[in-house]
């Protein structure tokens, strides 16, 4: 390149090139500590959760094992493995992923790192006081708010810090359009501490009656996936897709009619949990008006990704990043529709009380969520840590455990779900007998929580590696380009 | 049941009522007057639209 100017002839890094690529990697430096500490965490406790996961399962099946202490019992292990994945697992890789693209998309370096660091520790603090005291018996037997009331006020020191944190990078982003992805992760970010204190408040520290408890446990439980772990895997699938293959967004039109129908309607949903509940009729009635609505935000995105994608499915193949990314996409909008057509009051009684509904929360955090927090991480620590991740058969072998596994535990889970909801439909069945239908399928997803964790332990490997820079150091810029034989296109 | 009512039926007021006025400031401060151009903010000089920023690992 011609030098520009006396300033850029004497030090190249003045070039315009260098100074954006310099610039970036200024901003992914700033952002390494918080980020890896988040990550590495959300690594541990995706093992503990795993293993957890593993043993509930095959409690299902074999209902005595492993009974004789109090804490491997069912009652103590599936919470704690529902919490561990939750707040341990996927919450810290979803702030991890969340504090790095709004350093990026904000576009100035990270600030009040030190807030940051002391938000982790005060969040694993949180999760390992929650996970013991659930295993020693101190369950508050709320779905999805498990941990004891002593736990609970550690976690949201750690989520009020993420939150301010987030406003004070977004006020002092750099001028300009503000992003899609950054929309999400605002709105992410800002609600979710607020959502989690007001359910703590009303179930934990002061709790109200009666069956007021069911809706508020509902509206958090819902929100939990809707207004926090949707927005961070869809900021991240805004980014990640175009950037990785290089093409901007198919209609930025569609993206922000998404996010706005989503942000004003999803806080509705909850109460379709509770169809034939004893709380006003009205509230789940506005609940499914509003759950069908969530068609709109659902299809958006499931046309803008699969636009974006049209002609570039090929990057499938040399791309881990969008493997995993599109893999969470497809199962976002399959969930989705999913979980529209099990509001549906006439469906959901068949559904109900089976184990239909346990497979669609898998495929919602799994298929979708997790999928697409490994794609960010298979994306960002090479960034952070300056390694190339050192074995790509070790990323296929990841890719493919756990994409069978949960498709297995999903297929399987649907299927034995709808053979015992028809049972339960059946008056010369009894409920006792009912569950004999959906025996052989949890058998599969016993077999497939094996797959999960071989998976599990092979990207716990791979991400140990990384941090330890194991392996040969691979010359030149080779971790950030395109791969030989790819050619640049006109712009799209 | 009545306070638990009133702070649910609040926090959905408070949520979505969080979103309206964000959308307004959004729509004030112009964020949607160039939608053609919005979607190309990702991307930086040196990694320009047509370029991959991803790829397996090299076996060597």
């Amino acid at each position: 390149m011609k030098p520009q100017s006396l300033l850029s002839s004497i030090n190249p890094a003045n070039e315009p090139d260098a100074l954006a690529s310099y610039e970036r990697a200024e901003i992914d430096a700033s952002t390494r500590g918080p980020v890896l500490l988040f990550f590495g965490s959300a690594v541990f406790w995706l093992l503990v959760g795993s293993v957890l996961g593993l043993l509930a399962a095959w409690k299902m099946t074999h209902p005595g094992l492993l009974d004789s202490l109090g804490f491997l019992t069912f009652g103590r292990i599936r919470p704690a493995h529902l919490n561990a994945v939750i707040y341990g697992w996927a919450s810290s890789a979803g702030i991890g992923t969340g504090l790095w693209l709004m350093a990026r998309l904000c576009r100035v370096p990270l600030m009040h790192s030190k807030l940051l660091v002391s938000a982790a520790v005060f969040w694993n603090l949180g999760v390992l006081v929650g996970v013991l005291g659930i295993l020693a018996g101190d369950s508050r037997s709320i779905e999805w708010l498990e941990f004891p009331g002593y736990a609970t006020p550690i976690l949201f020191v750690a989520y009020a810090c993420i939150g301010i944190w987030a406003v004070i990078m977004f006020r002092y982003r750099k001028p300009g359009h503000v992003y899609v992805s950054q929309w999400y992760l605002l709105a992410a970010f800002l609600w979710f501490p607020w959502m989690y204190a007001t359910a703590n408040i009303l179930l934990v520290w002061q709790p109200i009656q009666g069956s007021a408890q069911g809706a508020v446990n509902w509206w958090f439980a819902h929100n939990v996936l809707g207004l926090w772990f949707v927005p961070i895997g869809l900021a991240s699938a805004y980014y990640m897709i175009p950037k990785v293959i290089g093409r901007p967004i198919h209609s930025y039109y569609l993206a922000i009619l998404g996010f706005w129908s989503l942000a004003v309607f999803y806080s509705w949903n909850g109460m379709h949990h509770l169809i034939g509940g004893p709380i006003p009729a009205w509230m789940i009635s506005a609940s499914v008006v509003a759950s069908v609505m969530m068609f709109i935000p659902v299809v958006t995105v499931a046309i803008n990704h699969h636009m974006t994608m049209r002609g570039h499915f090929d990057a499938l193949q040399w791309s881990p990043t969008l493997r995993f990314t599109v893999f969470g996409a497809m199962a976002y909008t399959i969930v989705s529709l999913q979980g529209i057509s099990m509001a549906i009051p006439s469906l959901n009684t068949l559904t109900h009380f089976t184990d239909y509904t346990i497979g669609h929360a898998h495929f919602g955090l799994y298929g979708f969520f997790s999928m697409m927090m490994f794609g960010a991480m298979y994306y960002i620590v090479p960034r952070l840590v300056g390694w190339e991740w050192p074995s790509a058969t070790m990323i296929r072998w990841h890719f493919w455990l756990v994409a069978s596994g949960v498709l297995l535990m999903v297929g399987a889970l649907t299927i034995g779900g709808i053979l015992q909801g028809l049972a339960q439909y059946d008056p010369t069945v009894s409920f006792r007998s009912s569950l004999d239908y959906a025996t052989p399928f949890r058998w599969l997803r016993g077999i497939s929580g094996f797959l999960l964790l071989a998976g599990h332990l092979v990207f716990a490997t791979l991400f140990v590696q990384m941090l330890l820079k194991v392996g040969r150091r691979k010359e030149g810029p080779a971790l950030f380009a395109a791969p030989a034989d790819h050619k640049p296109e006109a712009a799209v | 049941m009545t306070a638990g009512l009133v702070l649910i039926i609040g926090g959905l007021v408070f949520l979505s009522g969080s979103a309206v006025l964000a959308f307004c400031w959004a729509i004030r401060d112009g964020q949607f007057r160039n939608l053609s151009a919005a979607p190309l903010t990702i991307f930086d000089k040196d990694e320009p639209v047509g370029l991959p920023t991803d790829r397996f690992p090299s076996r060597k």
